[in-house]
């Protein structure tokens, strides 16, 4: 007896294919933003001159308690020049430019030292501000 | 996500299968769409300012010729520091140190120094960091001379 294989008629999914493939993209977009201090709670100060930002090497916030955080985790202000020399060293870059986002009602005496701090590990200030209307 | 039946047979039940098929390719295209606006959304540049911080001795700067230009900012208010300090207005800021910096071509030497009050808030300081940008001057932060406080203990040491 013979027996007729029946063909099956099945087609390579394409489209679920080019979705995967775009889910993958956005992934790595998403992984590859700078670390991620979204929940922290801060609100920027008002200027009239500001401009785009762009990528920077790290993020140091001040948030409303005015805890310090550097690339989303806390530290001290006494630890930030070897944490800012730490950072360029993994990147290996020996300069870099350095976003602070400070909450508005923060006092000099906190402020003051991080700014310190950051130019002189010769990275370059980057103040993110509110642009005022 | 809904990969979807492999589309192909015919009949009525093919095409029952295939607009499946095509319904669920369509809920999988809305939901990446969705999910790549979302993500568009959360990555909006920032808008801020640079600023270029010069690391300056002051006691250089008192040694030569040309004296900087030297800023009190208080909580509230700022000052132009000299043999008297003289209350300048936020708003007449800029002019102010445009007149003072006029005679400076060098740009070494037209350096502000700022000093601040401990409870000088950021909001202020960006405030003044403006005005002096705006002005032509370069701003640098005066060291504050730091007072060592001891404590002794009653009736010990």
């Amino acid at each position: 007896m013979r027996f007729k294989w029946k063909k099956l008629e099945v087609a390579p999914p394409y489209v679920s294919m080019a979705d995967i493939a775009f889910n993958l993209v956005l992934f790595f977009v998403i992984l590859a933003r700078t670390q991620d201090d979204s929940h922290l709670k801060w609100e920027p100060a008002k200027s009239a001159a500001t401009r785009q930002i762009e990528n920077a090497s790290m993020s140091i916030t001040v948030d409303v308690d005015g805890k310090t955080y550097l690339n989303g985790q806390q530290v001290g202000i006494i630890e930030l020049p070897e944490g800012i020399a730490s950072q360029l060293a993994a990147k290996g870059e020996t300069k870099g430019k350095v976003l602070l986002k400070i909450h508005k009602e923060t006092q000099a005496l906190t402020f003051e030292p991080i700014i310190k701090a950051v130019s002189k590990a010769g990275c370059e200030v980057v103040h993110v501000l509110e642009e005022q209307q | 996500m809904a990969g979807g039946p492999a589309i192909g047979g015919g009949g009525k039940r093919g095409s029952a299968a295939q607009t499946v098929g095509v319904l669920n390719l369509l809920t999988d295209l809305a939901f990446n769409l969705l999910i790549f606006f979302v993500v568009c959304a959360s990555t909006e540049p920032e808008k801020g300012r640079p600023q270029d911080v010069p690391n300056v001795n002051e006691k250089k700067t008192e040694e030569s010729k040309v004296q900087p230009v030297k800023l009190r900012v208080s909580r509230t208010d700022v000052f132009l520091k000299g043999e008297t300090e003289e209350n300048l207005p936020i708003e007449g800021l800029a002019a102010r140190l445009r007149e003072l910096l006029a005679e400076k071509t060098n740009p070494r030497e037209r350096i502000v120094m700022v000093q601040t009050d401990g409870d000088t808030t950021y909001s202020q300081w960006i405030k003044v960091a403006e005005k002096i940008e705006e002005a032509g001057g370069v701003m640098t932060m005066l060291k504050v001379t730091e007072k060592v406080v001891t404590l002794r203990k009653s009736g010990g040491e």
